[in-house]
């Protein structure tokens, strides 16, 4: 296990310097108030999440949601290029929401979070409740129910209706993020608003262009190969229409 | 932000014979978690409060006999944060303004926001890695259920941590035979690949699960995680716990001498 990092990510210099305008705050970044709302509104989410996911999987909630949660860990790991130039790495927070659903994609993102705060020092321990604010209640929470209102709307059952949803829900959901994250750090006189908007939107306006590309392709891979396996199976005839006809 | 993840053995220096190592899991996480929260909730430019706990940590350091190098590498590589706060305190009204060129601005402000935050961020980083340091994984889970965490939120933890190398392995896979494909020369085939290659590790990963679910249930699994006996907490424990919070709260008193 000790060399698969060079072959998964390149560190880009860009991965270097940036790293914590992807929305990983640090411990001392956040003022004592700010600290205690978030992890007050996050341990409830946590705490509400695991007792659906619970009632929802039932004894296979320690496999099922572990797994998944080291797969966001390494998807989170891989590198690509955005368009413009730059390179990013998915949140998943939607794609864990469509993928699992609300509850347990958001259970899976806090597990992420606190693995990442604990183990590797990415995003902090005091801080762990704002993170998980931004990214397991906004980004997923919030991203899923977006995506579903609009494929509701422009089609549930329909290929359109689902590629419109996931993207516009994941671009969204992380843009919002970062506002949160901006608003958050403003609050706690870390660093004045226009400024810690100005950088945190003028970033992840991009890097919400990569999240809402993969996480499209990743969700249209699930819908070709697999769409039962979508917290949303679409209804469809069981066999394509030309064996049905013949 | 995950680079030193190179070096996945994390705890380089669980196996120790000193008496930070003698201390048990619990008592270390609970070390851990009362100086971060101590350090980085305490308000900004509160200058002799760190310099007390940055003391306290030293000693601990010192007892613990880390290996000094891997702990500054590893800080090293976790503080690029710190552009954030100098993007901050450049572009920062208040104060008397020490310096000046153009939109750029530093202020005595924006200085003692940059000198609190990077402190307090250093002072917490150097202590979580000095616990992830010298404990290993499983005794940190351990200790997590002890200090009454859910024990299925602590069973999932157990559960991804067993998965994580798993699942990067099969990345690379994956990424290889693509790469031998040349599938991966042009920006557009890197992200039609990526985004595909997700989506079908999500199958896998399923499946995956699914399969791991039906071993565990074929070995009697109930849905219960297996309860952690809590053992009592010893005399040395208690003692060294008793003598942290009274570092810790002598630093917040020193503020108001």
């Amino acid at each position: 296990m000790s060399n698969f990092a060079g072959s998964i990510f390149r560190g880009s210099l860009h991965e270097m310097l940036f790293p914590q305008l992807a929305l990983h705050i640090p411990d001392g970044f956040l003022s004592l108030p700010v600290s205690l709302v978030t992890w007050g509104i996050a341990i409830a989410l946590i705490a509400t999440a695991l007792d659906r996911v619970k009632g929802e999987r039932q004894d296979q909630t320690v496999p099922l949601m572990g797994v998944c949660a080291a797969f966001i860990f390494a998807a989170q790991m891989i590198n690509f290029p955005i368009p413009g130039g730059t390179s990013g790495h998915l949140l998943g927070g939607t794609l864990a929401g469509v993928l699992l659903g609300p509850w347990a994609g958001t259970l899976v993102m806090t597990v992420v979070f606190i693995v990442q705060a604990a183990l590797f020092q990415d995003g902090g321990l005091t801080v762990l409740g704002a993170n998980v604010f931004n990214m397991g209640l906004i980004g997923t929470f919030g991203g899923y129910y977006l995506y579903k209102v609009l494929r509701s709307s422009l089609g549930f059952n329909s290929w359109r209706g689902m590629s419109f949803g996931v993207t516009i829900a994941s671009w969204t959901s992380v843009v919002i993020a970062s506002v949160a994250t901006a608003i958050q750090l403003a609050l706690s006189g870390t660093v004045p608003l226009a400024v810690a908007l100005t950088a945190m939107l003028g970033w992840h306006i991009l890097i919400g262009i990569g999240e809402a590309i993969i996480t499209l392709m990743a969700t249209s891979y699930v819908w070709k190969v697999r769409p039962d396996l979508l917290y949303d199976p679409p209804q469809r005839s069981p066999l394509p229409r030309s064996l049905v006809q013949r | 932000m995950l680079l030193h993840i190179g070096a996945f053995q994390l705890d380089v220096n669980s196996q120790g014979n000193t008496p930070w190592h003698g201390l048990a899991p619990r008592t270390r996480v609970l070390f851990a978690l009362l100086f971060v929260f101590a350090t980085a909730l305490t308000p900004n430019e509160r200058w002799g409060t760190w310099l007390i706990y940055a003391v306290g940590l030293m000693g601990l350091i010192i007892l613990s006999r880390a290996a000094l190098s891997v702990l500054l590498k590893r800080v090293a590589v976790e503080s690029s944060f710190i552009s954030v706060v100098l993007l901050g305190t450049l572009f920062r009204g208040g104060g008397t303004v020490l310096w000046q060129w153009g939109w750029l601005q530093i202020t005595s402000v924006g200085l003692a926001v940059l000198g609190s935050v990077t402190t307090k961020a250093l002072l917490c980083l150097l202590m979580l890695n000095l616990l992830v340091l010298t404990t290993s994984i499983p005794a940190l889970l351990h200790a997590l259920a002890e200090l009454k965490m859910p024990s299925l939120l602590v069973a999932i933890l157990a559960s991804m941590y067993r998965y994580i190398g798993v699942l990067i392995e099969e990345f690379a896979t994956m990424r290889r035979a693509a790469a031998s494909r040349n599938l991966l020369s042009t920006a557009r085939g890197k992200r039609l690949v990526t985004g595909n290659m997700i989506g079908s590790l999500f199958i896998r990963t399923y499946e995956r699960g699914e399969r791991v679910h039906h071993a565990m249930l074929s070995r009697g699994y109930t849905g219960l995680p297996p309860t952690i006996e809590c053992p009592q907490g010893r005399l040395q424990d208690r003692w060294a716990i008793v003598t942290w919070v009274i570092l810790l709260l002598l630093g917040q008193v020193v503020y108001f001498l």
